[in-house]
């Protein structure tokens, strides 16, 4: 591969580790000390009080009152049923919008990446819908899916064609096709920009082996352009499933959680903010980090998987 | 949820370009694993910051009992005053400080706004009011926030503020600020649903079974109310529920919910949403589309707010439409849900007896007369809707008063939103058929009991 020119020799060689390694970790280590410190103090120090709050209850009757209850908010929320509708709704949404957004927008980096005149333009362009507020293009998506009055349904039963006369956000799956629909159109131009990075570090000497060899347009595809493209195609999903897993803006705008769109964040949003409800809410809370965290590594470990097949490869 | 990205890079091995990064570094495999997991356990970690970072707040304050102002201090107030609230779309709360700093002459009154929505103002005033700032002597606070507030020892006790000017305020506006037999808050304007009609195609509704009837008796007629799954749902559910006869709270705050009431007004909203009384797109609306759509002309009845009067002027419907207070139950009587806000000084204000002077003077008749005039909200003085100049800026004052001295509070409990929650996700399991009546109405008093036994 042509990366091989980017490895000079001594980084090369896998033979364990000898003393100046050893001086160089060291010095690695005390180099990114502080920045280690400061990202325990902004990230663990909260992690760790909601921790605190989600043991305790604190009164919303009386003021100053509170107990500790070790892991009764967790209990409650496991065995209740509105934690384990939204976990499902949640995965659901993420399922259905992450997919949608890897496929439009690695067909989207795939035609960015072709080059024809005012390239530099359309790409600044199909970013657009990702520069919106969430909020405001949420409640665009529901003035056009309006019954009556919408653009969406107004446009269907003029051309006759199905769905003019659904209550979209007032259905059960209708009202979540909006709120994929709304996600995949705000964030498809993201995953599309990390596949375009992609791309462009596949070298043009692959292609031209496969043309060599008898590859057609789509064999080539298949065989060199999407592997060498998993790394990235990875990491947009993994951006995208944390985003899509924390989702919150939309089904609260769109729907105020009913008819199934209720979501891991917007259920401790209620019990933390509406309720008040400090230790159930940090709960709730506590549990969505976790959810997100253990898909992360999943997905971090199976990208990794990828990558040492690259390089054994390679080697 | 978009305001945090993670805006470090994932461990390099993740990214696009680096492939060559794995054989660059001269790891072992395991410690590379760590590393790894290191960088996912911190991404995530940035991921649920957003929402952790939100989670604190946990109520400090001591249980000691709050003070309560006293109404003579008024004559002697000086100094400056802040009124907090929400966003002033009307003008009324800039235009009532500057009032009042002119009429007084020796306290300095400002308005400061600490949310532009509803639910952002509560969250602002909740924060300052829990780290006992000073920053606000008054806030001006929603109906429903009354109970909650004074729970926990936030607000100053108004009980003889309150009965020295109780003959000057409507006594269903005093309800909203009650809780546990002392008032906690002055109503400053108030509000109550009315309904609109369309005086050529339907008549002025007299009952609830009335309005449904005619309007599914022609296509065009059909009636639009707030049906989406929020408090606006409580509200509209509730107005039916009280003319009904029906209560969720009893006089002991027993959960009186699971009533042949309810499931009447449960039956009777779903009926009317199967024959056509009511469009079925009531599930997605709140004041705004449901103003929308009648503006369309395509509609015989709407519920809403007396602001709507305003804007209706304005569309080609003005003219055509008449308004109604809230009808009434058949066999029943007229009622309705009382909106609208108080002003409820702070317990940690420097300045309560400025706080005294500027509710004293907000509330006289005189002011309230300019409440309907010039910033076209409700008044909580009776004789303000009688007045011949307010009649004239408000047409509709009649018809308001009624609708306001029928109406009575939301129910009134420190969780209060919890039990809102339990009335309007049930109501809506059972408008949008996902819900039998029966499985509903057990449900919602099984949570608004649950709600009430929050520790």
């Amino acid at each position: 591969m042509a990366t091989k020119s980017l490895s000079p020799g001594r980084w090369g060689s896998s033979s364990g580790m000898n003393g100046r390694d050893r001086e160089e970790r060291r010095l690695a280590f005390r180099m990114t000390a502080p920045s280690l410190v400061l990202m325990a103090l902004v990230a663990a120090v909260p992690i760790g009080y909601a921790l605190w709050l989600s043991l305790n209850q604190y009164s919303v009757r009386t003021a100053g009152l509170s107990r500790f209850v070790g892991l009764d908010n967790y209990v409650a929320a496991l065995s209740g049923p509105h934690w384990w509708a939204a976990f499902g709704q949640t995965f659901l949404f993420a399922g259905l919008s992450v997919s949608l957004e890897l496929v439009l927008g690695t067909a989207m980096a795939l035609l960015l990446n072709l080059a024809f005149k005012g390239r530099a333009l359309l790409r600044t362009v199909v970013l657009l819908p990702y520069a919106v507020v969430t909020v405001v293009s949420a409640i665009t998506w529901e003035t056009m899916f309006q019954p009556n009055l919408g653009l969406v349904t107004n446009v269907l039963s003029t051309l006759g064609l199905p769905g003019g006369d659904v209550i979209w956000l007032g259905e059960h799956g209708y009202a979540m096709a909006v709120i994929v629909l709304a996600d995949v159109w705000k964030t498809t131009p993201f995953a599309a920009l990390i596949i375009l990075a992609g791309l462009q570090v596949i070298p043009a000497e692959t292609y031209e082996a496969a043309e060599l060899d008898g590859a057609s347009k789509w064999q080539a595809f298949v065989h060199v352009t999407l592997p060498l493209l998993r790394p990235a195609i990875v990491l947009a999903a993994i951006f995208r499933t944390m985003d899509a897993l924390r989702v919150f803006d939309l089904p609260f705008v769109l729907t105020r959680g009913a008819n199934g769109t209720e979501s891991m964040s917007m259920l401790a949003y209620t019990q933390l903010r509406e309720n008040r409800l400090v230790g159930e809410g940090s709960a709730l809370s506590i549990l969505t980090f976790l959810t997100v965290m253990v898909v992360s590594v999943v997905y971090i470990r199976f990208a990794g998987g990828n990558i040492r097949e690259v390089a054994k490869e390679e080697q | 949820m978009d305001l945090i990205r993670p805006s470090f890079p994932l461990h390099e091995e993740t990214t696009a370009a680096s492939v060559p990064s794995a054989r660059r570094s001269g790891m072992g495999a395991a410690s590379r694993r760590r590393t790894r997991i290191t960088a996912a356990a911190a991404a995530a970690m940035a991921a649920g910051l957003l929402l952790t970072a939100c989670g604190g707040g946990a109520a400090t304050q001591g249980a000691d009992q709050p003070a309560a102002a006293d109404p003579a201090s008024a004559a002697n107030a000086t100094g400056s005053l802040n009124v907090c609230g929400g966003k002033d779309a009307s003008g009324i709360y800039k235009g009532t400080v500057e009032a009042f700093t002119k009429a007084n002459g020796k306290v300095t009154a400002k308005y400061t706004e600490i949310g532009a929505t509803t639910d952002e103002a509560r969250t602002q005033a909740v924060q300052r009011l829990e780290g006992k700032s000073s920053e606000c002597d008054i806030f001006v606070t929603d109906v429903i926030w009354t109970s909650e507030f004074a729970s926990q020892g936030w607000l100053l006790d108004q009980t003889k503020l309150v009965e020295a000017n109780k003959d000057r305020l409507i006594p269903s506006t005093v309800e909203t600020a009650k809780y546990e037999d002392k008032y906690w808050a002055s109503p400053f304007f108030t509000n109550a649903g009315l309904v609109y009609y369309q005086k050529d195609k339907v008549a002025k509704p007299e009952t609830w079974q009335q309005l449904y009837a005619e309007a599914a008796g022609a296509e065009g007629n059909s009636y639009v109310y707030q049906g989406k799954q929020y408090e606006g749902l409580t509200v509209n559910f509730l107005e039916m529920l009280y003319s009904a006869g029906g209560e969720v709270l009893d006089e002991n705050g027993e959960v009186r919910i699971d009533s042949p009431e309810t499931r009447e007004v449960l039956d009777f909203m779903v009926k009317g949403l199967e024959d056509g009384s009511a469009d079925r797109a009531v599930l997605t609306y709140n004041e705004d589309p449901a103003r929308l759509a009648y503006e369309s002309g395509n509609f015989g009845y709407q519920r809403n707010w007396p602001h709507v009067y305003r804007l209706l002027n304005a569309t080609p419907l003005a003219g055509t439409f008449g308004v109604a207070p809230l009808p009434a139950w058949e066999g029943g009587k007229a009622s309705g849900v009382l909106g609208g806000w108080n002003l409820a000084i702070s317990a940690h204000s420097t300045n309560q007896a400025g706080a005294v002077a500027f509710i004293d003077f907000a509330t006289t008749p005189d002011w309230q007369k300019h409440v309907a005039m010039d910033f076209s909200q409700a008044p909580v003085n009776e004789a303000a809707y009688a007045d011949p100049e307010v009649l004239a800026k408000m047409p509709f004052a009649t018809e308001l008063l009624a609708s306001v001295k029928g109406a009575k509070p939301r129910p009134i409990s420190p969780v209060y939103p919890q039990i809102s929650q339990a009335i309007y996700k049930n109501v809506y399991a059972v408008l949008s058929g996902a819900a039998t009546t029966e499985d509903a109405v057990k449900t919602m008093a099984e949570e608004i009991t649950a709600a009430k036994a929050s520790f």
